[in-house]
């Protein structure tokens, strides 16, 4: 017998999960067809059942808490087998998001991800401070050189026969900019994490989901290690069968990001360990991985598109729509940018370049606050349903 | 009448392949009865052949063989003739087929060895047919000496004025009585109700102030608020009404029986029928005797029995764990009176309640089962309730813990309605505990759709609790019959006033009377108002049949009704006692009195009757008993291995179409069982079953309708009955050094048909390992 809980609905967060797409949350009447349709839940209080009761009831510390809802990969049996058409598979999908948004810090920007009225400010403040950036690329270089001089660096890494990005915005200006966000995104994810798992842990005690009573770290780790290569084959997503159409976009999108992140990091330090700076050869290897990569993005992130637009059953809200969009913005532009360069426009190439760089900006700075954050939180729940037996 | 007779036999769905006609023609003429055969007898022709000869003046008493009386019912239908039907086709050669029984040889017809077990059995049917139109009359249908069509309605609730309109519509007069002072009943003290028109999915005001202003549109409804029936006496046609203000005492006030205890001396053997009487009517003193009618009563042809329920009052022992004792645990019915009056608030304090818990189920734990008198419209009034919580505070939350959540029908998007309330948080769950913690109480409840111990904060918490039908306290109705006012065997149905719920809604155990709404189970306003209806029609159906001297139900159409040969009576009132219906009642000698138009010819009184002086003009002790006298029991001068002889009394509701429908799917079972379909197994006398015994045959098997939990006797009682006076004739039996085992008592439901065949053999072959009757061929 589990302890005596005192369940205290919240309204307020019924709403919220409502407003992220679970609109139908309340025509579930608990016949648990959803849990037996599942092919990935586990037989020991399996889901989506309960998530229903509990989302339908407004208790919110039963659902962010709940490591279960990130074992979820939507696949949507749930939802076209469901007799009242409550649509499990986007419930979760909601609370999953709500989830983000609990444990994104700090608030006001986790509030503002999720609101489509402040879109304009999201992607404002990136253009604003890349014009500035612009501006002081090309009209203060020989200041600029002078200052960087003092401190024994070249402020130039662009050449002056070929178009270079570095001449529209400064790389060093890029890089500060990237750097210290990327520091930030990992401190946020971090406190965030920190919480996440102590939760999960708390959560899965007290529903008798797991036989760990305590935490163990070094466990934890391993089962990372382990849970690692069924989320690079996207195993888990592809016993939902149903999904195998979705599978594919996933994982290019997936290896996408993975290669353009090698990408980015191999060029880092051939700029500036040994200070080349590029544009780089079509012809070098780590050129193709990144035009491979682009395209990838580009054609993955087109088929999801598209696969949401023809799924007239499933719900997809703004958290689905802002970050499929972001996604899409990010390779068109990338490769846009590439391809007007090697066309000799100028000034569109630097033009796009500048929509890029506000693409990634929202991408990278609201990680932990949009649908994205799943990347995090689902290989955390994850691993830790591996480390806590979650069968 | 006098009598001629005629046998047609058809020949056609294989009758003629099978049998041997020129034998079986041979029967008849035997008796110098002219018989027709005729290849399609269902057909124009030979119907056209059958009613000539009826014009012709040839024939007024015919044995039809051919179908089972099931069907055709409606050719073989001549005007003034006696028409018996033998079902050589469902009954004979159906089931048993030459494959199995193979016709004779020419040599083997005159040995003494083989017998055509089909033929004899044809052969039989034929001869109990032929004795039977010769035993039975032309039935003459029964008037009464007054005659009313007015409809008397008993209550004036929403069900009450509901069927008063519907009746009222359909041309009748309608008087409508209500103890209190205003209609409207429970419905008028509502705050809202559930819907009762498309698309049923939210709440709406009560539909009561509209009905009552429609009832000022008829001129032909009579209410009498203030007024409560003292007694009805007679019988449907001309019940005589008595009125009075409640409470108030009058010489017309109903009497009551005897308690049991009072019948018995000290030694507690019964008193004799005179000192009974004479305690009886010093235990009504004031009170006139059932039979004195009111010379000031109003005549009435039926009645329409809608009086309600009341909340059922949950206290006890078994609730203790519910906090019962506390002033914020209410029941429904509280609720909906708070409601009524503004916003929710606690009776404790009169502080807003905005969370409450309605609790459907006492829980415990322990068993699922709702509140006594529970049902579908419980789980619908927690739905509407808590929409009130939530119409009345933006933030209130209202919680509905059931075991049972029943909304049939349209009142599923009811529910789907309410679900959809952000505030409205249902779950399955056995309640534990309801106690008081600091200003709130606390809901503890396990096994929920949450888990196991689950809690609840609660401002105040509201138990389902039931509708008892108000003839649970009370018999209403009042009826000045012999064996009580109320409805005599009410248990059955767990209180509510019904006969059978299954077969035949809106009739009680009381002919003439007919319930509706919350009476017969709890109802909904939506099904109370459709109730209304049936009740209505069904009291015009009885008026309409009255009139014409015919049952109502469920033998309608017929025309006969008990008759008594009063010489030999020995005022034993069995008859009187065990009538399912009280329809008779007697004098205070004991004489029998019966009322006609409150019969349901189940023939439960002929089958009491020790002295066999009651009949029916077509169904009499003599005509079934003629008939197995008819039936062949070859003996061991006929044949070396003579065949054995089993006699089937049949159930005509059930039982009897149900072993149609055996020889329909061509399913053998013994051919040596002789098939008699009998009204109700209530109407078997036991002198039939001793003659059938003591001519020789083998066995005797009853077959009629489910008794007790699972009942389905068509008469309420009979198939019970039966079974008693089955067991009471052993002793009887062993006297003549027979087993007991040669009676055989079975029930059957309609739907177990297939299991007919298997029951039937095992019974021949028990008999047959008991060995052959040792009266044969005495």
């Amino acid at each position: 017998m589990s302890e005596k809980y005192l369940a205290q609905p919240d309204l307020a967060f019924i709403d919220e999960v409502v407003g992220f797409g679970a609109e139908d949350l309340k025509k579930c009447y608990q016949c648990a067809t959803c849990s037996v349709a599942c092919p990935i839940a586990p037989d020991n209080s399996p889901f989506p059942r309960k998530e229903m009761i509990a989302a339908s009831w407004g208790l919110k510390d039963k659902l962010i808490s709940n490591g279960d809802i990130w074992l979820c990969h939507q696949c949507g049996d749930c939802s076209d087998l469901c007799p009242r058409d409550a649509k499990p598979g986007d419930v979760l999908a909601a609370v999953r998001y709500a989830a983000i948004n609990e444990y994104a810090q700090p608030k006001f920007l986790a509030n503002a991800v999720k609101d489509p009225k402040k879109l304009p400010f999201l992607l404002g403040i990136p253009a604003i401070w890349f014009a500035i950036l612009a501006y002081i690329t090309m009209t203060g270089g020989d200041a600029m050189t002078k200052l960087f001089h003092n401190f024994g660096l070249e402020w130039s890494h662009g050449g002056h026969d070929v178009i270079a990005h570095a001449n529209f915005i400064s790389t060093w200006f890029v890089d500060l900019t990237f750097v210290p966000l990327a520091a930030f995104v990992v401190i946020v994810f971090g406190l965030g994490l920190k919480r996440f798992v102590a939760d999960i842990h708390a959560n899965a005690v007290a529903e008798g989901k797991t036989d760990k009573k305590t935490l163990d770290l070094k466990g934890f780790f391993q089962a990372i290690i382990k849970v690692l290569p069924t989320v690079l084959k996207h195993d888990k997503f592809n016993e939902c069968t149903t999904n195998q159409d979705r599978a594919t976009p996933h994982m290019m999108v997936l290896y996408s990001f993975i290669g353009l992140f090698v990408v980015t990091n191999i060029f880092f330090v051939v700029l500036y360990v040994f200070h080349l700076p590029g544009p780089y050869s079509q012809l070098n290897p780590v050129k193709w991985l990144a035009n491979i990569s682009g395209a990838a993005l580009v054609i993955g992130s087109v088929l999801m598109i598209k696969n949401r637009m023809d799924k007239k059953d499933q719900v997809s809200s703004y958290k689905d729509w802002y970050i499929l969009g972001l996604v899409l913005a990010l390779g068109v532009t990338g490769l846009l940018t590439e391809m007007s360069r090697l066309a000799g426009s100028e000034y569109i190439s630097y033009f796009i370049y500048y929509l890029h760089l506000i693409a990634i900006f929202n991408l990278f700075a609201f990680l932990p606050f949009s649908k994205m954050a799943h990347l995090v939180y689902r290989f955390t729940a994850m691993s830790y349903a591996e480390y806590g037996n979650r069968k | 009448m006098d009598k001629k007779y005629g046998v047609y036999i058809c020949t056609g769905c294989s009758i003629g392949d099978v049998l041997d006609m020129e034998d079986l023609v041979d029967v008849p003429d035997e008796e110098g009865v002219n018989c027709t055969t005729h290849p399609f007898l269902c057909s124009k022709e030979g119907v056209a052949m059958i009613q000539k000869d009826v014009d012709d003046g040839k024939v007024n008493a015919m044995v039809i063989g051919a179908c089972s009386r099931r069907v055709n019912f409606d050719v073989f239908d001549f005007d003034n003739c006696i028409v018996e039907r033998v079902n050589l086709r469902e009954g004979v050669v159906w089931p048993h087929s030459r494959e199995k029984y193979p016709a004779l040889t020419e040599d083997q017809k005159d040995d003494e060895e083989h017998f055509d077990q089909i033929q004899m059995k044809a052969e039989d049917h034929i001869k109990m047919g032929m004795i039977r139109v010769e035993k039975v009359k032309l039935p003459e249908p029964f008037k009464t000496e007054t005659f009313s069509k007015k409809i008397l309605v008993l209550g004036g609730g929403i069900t009450g004025i509901s069927s008063a309109l519907d009746a009222a519509k359909a041309g009748y007069e309608v008087t409508i009585v209500e103890k209190t002072n205003a209609l409207g009943g429970y419905a008028a003290r509502m705050r809202s109700q559930m819907p009762v028109v498309e698309p049923f999915d939210a709440l709406i005001p009560t539909v009561i102030q509209d009905k009552l202003a429609e009832l000022e549109q008829y001129p032909n409804i009579e209410v009498k608020t203030g007024t409560e029936v003292a007694r009805i006496a007679g019988q449907p046609g001309e019940f005589t009404v008595t009125f009075k203000k409640p409470g108030e005492k009058i010489p017309f006030d109903v009497p009551f029986p005897l308690p049991e205890e009072m019948t018995l001396d000290e030694k507690g053997n019964e008193l004799d029928a005179e000192t009974q009487h004479a305690k009886y009517l010093e235990y009504n003193e004031g009170r006139e005797d059932i039979l004195q009618l009111d010379p000031d009563g109003e005549l009435y042809g039926a009645v329409i029995l809608a009086a309600g329920w009341r909340p059922d009052k949950i206290e006890g022992d078994a609730y203790a764990h519910l906090g019962i004792d506390l002033p914020d645990v209410i029941t429904n019915d509280e609720f909906e009176k708070i409601a009524a009056k503004g916003k929710i608030v606690r009776p404790s304090d009169g502080k807003e309640a905005k969370s409450v818990v309605f609790i459907q189920s006492p829980g415990k734990d322990e068993d699922d089962a709702d509140f006594p008198y529970c049902g579908a419209v419980t789980s619908q009034v927690a739905l509407k309730q808590a929409k009130y919580v939530r119409d009345d505070y933006p933030d209130g939350k209202a919680y509905i813990i059931y075991q049972h959540m029943r909304t049939p029908g349209l009142q599923e998007n009811f529910y789907k309605g309410i679900q959809q309330d952000r505030g409205i948080f249902m779950s399955k769950g056995a309640v534990t505990e309801v106690s008081k913690s600091g200003d709130n109480l606390i809901v503890e409840a396990t096994n929920t759709l949450l888990g196991d111990n689950l809690n609840l904060k609660a401002d105040l918490v509201v138990l389902a609790s039931g509708m008892v039908p108000v003839t649970v306290d009370d018999p209403v109705v009042n009826l000045a019959y012999r064996q009580g006012p109320g409805f005599r065997d009410n248990d059955i149905f767990g209180g509510y006033a019904d006969s059978n719920y299954i077969c035949f809604p809106y009739e009680t155990q009381r002919t003439g009377i007919y319930a509706a709404g919350a009476i017969r189970r709890s109802m909904t306003i939506e099904e109370s108002m459709e109730d209304a209806t049936g009740a209505a029609l069904k009291a015009i159906q009885c008026i309409s049949s009255a009139d014409r001297g015919v049952a109502v139900h469920p033998r309608s159409g017929d025309q006969t009704y008990p008759e008594f040969f009063f010489q030999r009576c020995t005022q034993c009132k069995r008859c009187t006692v065990e009538c399912p219906f009280g329809a008779l009642d007697d004098d205070e000698k004991g004489t029998p009195k019966i009322n006609p138009t409150r019969c349901r010819r189940c023939g439960t009184c002929m089958g009491a009757c020790p002295e066999r002086i009651i009949s029916f003009a077509d169904y009499t002790i003599d005509s079934i008993g003629s008939q197995i006298k008819a039936i062949g029991v070859p003996s061991e001068d006929d044949y070396d291995e003579p065949p054995f002889r089993i006699l089937a009394l049949v159930c005509e509701n059930d039982a009897y179409p149900a072993l149609d429908m055996v020889g329909m799917n061509r399913v053998d079972y013994s051919p040596d069982v002789r098939v008699i379909p009998v009204r109700c197994l209530g109407s078997v006398n036991t002198i039939w079953i001793k003659d059938a015994l003591a001519q020789g045959m083998d066995g005797v098997i009853l077959i009629g309708c489910k008794h007790g939990d699972d009942y389905q006797c068509h008469f309420v009682k009979g198939s019970e009955l039966a079974e008693v006076r089955v067991k009471k004739i052993g002793d009887a039996l062993s006297s003549l050094a027979l087993e007991e085992e040669r009676v055989r008592f079975e029930e059957i439901a309609i739907d177990e048909y297939d299991k007919l065949p298997g029951l039937l053999s095992d019974f021949v072959e028990e008999i047959e390992d008991l060995g052959p009757n040792p009266f044969k061929g005495f």
